[in-house]
């Protein structure tokens, strides 16, 4: 694919991925046929942002774990009362990479 | 999710439960507690909707079924919980199996069923409402 389409990409969704990840994406989309690039234009990420604030508000009901697309650990988790309260706190530091993690296999889904 | 990954996290939980149990027994004995630990009665003074399960599972432990079920039906499902996964995930690990990360990926299949979630969330909302009106 046409560099310039590349690091457009790049540029709009660079915080939706960890940063160790993109130099792969990179490569990745380099070699990928064109015909793809409509797809890839329309796929939607989760805001990991959005997704630290939800968790900050609601994780110890699982809402967090229920938008990234976890419904059994979300569940879990609401059981528990946010797994007695240290689950909640745990996550509000990993729930950002957790969404990353997601939205790259979103978009390992549609390259391969 | 892997399998390692979901296996170390269900149990990390149930050891966090059993000494969770295992200190509030302590801590009646003792008549002494650190009191609630739910954030979300802490900040919002509600109950949330798995408040009073910690009362309703000592409840089953001690054969006083309709007293569990009055603190919090949603302890039936614990006790079973904790009963069968670290004995189901024992077994997985020992014969290197992965039969209930199987499970778990065709119950997440399952549960974001329309019809299934929409039942499964207004059950758990009727239960959250119930806990309100108690006041638990």
């Amino acid at each position: 694919m046409d560099s310039q389409k590349v690091d457009m990409f790049i540029m709009s969704n660079s915080k939706y991925f960890e940063s160790h990840h993109l130099p792969q994406i990179r490569e990745q989309l380099l070699a990928l046929d064109d015909s793809k690039w409509g797809l890839i234009q329309t796929l939607q990420f989760q805001d990991p942002t959005t997704i630290l604030i939800v968790s900050l508000l609601a994780g110890g009901l699982g809402i967090d774990r229920f938008m990234i697309g976890d419904t059994g650990l979300g569940v879990g988790k609401l059981l528990t009362c946010g797994g007695f309260g240290i689950w909640a706190i745990v996550d509000w530091f990993i729930i950002m990479g957790a969404a990353k993690d997601k939205n790259i296999a979103k978009l390992q889904q549609v390259l391969y | 999710m892997t399998r390692n990954k979901l296996y170390t996290f269900i149990s990390v939980l149930s050891l966090l439960g059993y000494a969770w149990l295992g200190y509030q027994t302590y801590s009646e004995k003792q008549n002494s507690s650190i009191g609630q630990v739910c954030m979300f009665k802490a900040t919002t003074t509600l109950p949330c909707p798995s408040c009073g399960s910690t009362r309703s599972v000592l409840a089953i432990l001690q054969g006083d079924l309709s007293q569990a079920f009055y603190f919090n039906p949603l302890g039936f499902l614990l006790v079973v919980g904790l009963f069968i996964l670290p004995l189901w995930i024992i077994r997985d690990v020992v014969l290197k199996k992965k039969s209930f990360f199987k499970f778990y990926l065709l119950f997440e299949k399952w549960i974001v069923k329309k019809p299934i979630m929409i039942s499964l969330i207004a059950i758990i909302l009727l239960n959250w409402g119930w806990n309100v009106y108690k006041d638990l």
